[in-house]
């Protein structure tokens, strides 16, 4: 088969392309971990969050040296609890379910993005630098109030943090 | 007249290994170069940049 010098050289650039495209994904899920939400949160039972310790009373968590669980419950068409506030240089897991309708979590001009299906508990770890303001939107329609439904997240300086008074820590 | 692929009214005739189209070769190397900065860019800067990452 006769091929042209010049087509010899697309096809080499194509798959360096290819290679190339492959390897930063690669590399981005190994060296830098990053993740896709998936469903390890597991499932809870969505017409009684209420009788789960976690979701009965939304709230952060310390569970570790600079590790934190922020238990969050969006509903139409709140985010509870509001704000979300943790401290700056954290890691911080976020469990968030839904007792009515899919609704979405979405920490505004980040890549902490995912949906929260009812019954579903949908869980993602994120880490947290310096102290700042995100808001937090809905970024699936979940009724008549959806363009109103937003929270917020504070990163506070480390000094500055409490967990609320539902701890006892 | 009906242009034919070879016959009296041929120019030039070449092989298949003369023809070069380096008009191409360059447009797809620039091409390249364009998709493999937009590339950097887009993974790097704006994707690993754009803290909160989903991370374990």
């Amino acid at each position: 088969m006769n091929i042209h010098n010049y087509e010899k050289i697309w096809l080499v650039l194509s798959m360096l392309l290819i290679i190339g495209f492959i390897s930063t994904v690669v590399y981005g899920a190994t060296a830098v971990g990053i993740e896709m939400v998936n469903d390890e949160g597991g499932t809870i039972d969505s017409t009684a969050l209420d009788e789960d310790d976690r979701f009965s009373e939304p709230r952060v968590e310390k569970v570790g040296e600079d590790e934190y669980e922020a238990y969050v419950v969006a509903r139409q068409f709140i985010f509870e609890p509001n704000p979300i506030e943790v401290p700056a240089n954290s890691t911080v897991t976020f469990y968030v379910t839904s007792p009515d309708v899919l609704h979405g979590f979405e920490v505004v001009g980040t890549n902490a993005n995912a949906m929260v299906v009812p019954g579903e508990i949908t869980e993602l770890t994120v880490e947290v630098n310096e102290p700042k303001e995100y808001g937090i939107l809905c970024n699936e329609y979940c009724g008549g109030g959806h363009h109103t439904m937003e929270g917020k997240l504070i990163v506070v300086p480390e000094d500055e943090f409490e967990l609320g008074d539902s701890n006892d820590e | 007249m009906v242009p034919t692929m070879s016959g009296e009214n041929t120019v030039r005739e070449i092989g298949h290994d003369e023809f070069d189209p380096k008009g191409t070769l360059v447009l797809i190397l620039v091409y390249f170069g364009v998709l493999s900065v937009m590339w950097v860019f887009m993974y790097f800067v704006e994707f690993l940049g754009n803290d909160l990452t989903v991370l374990v």
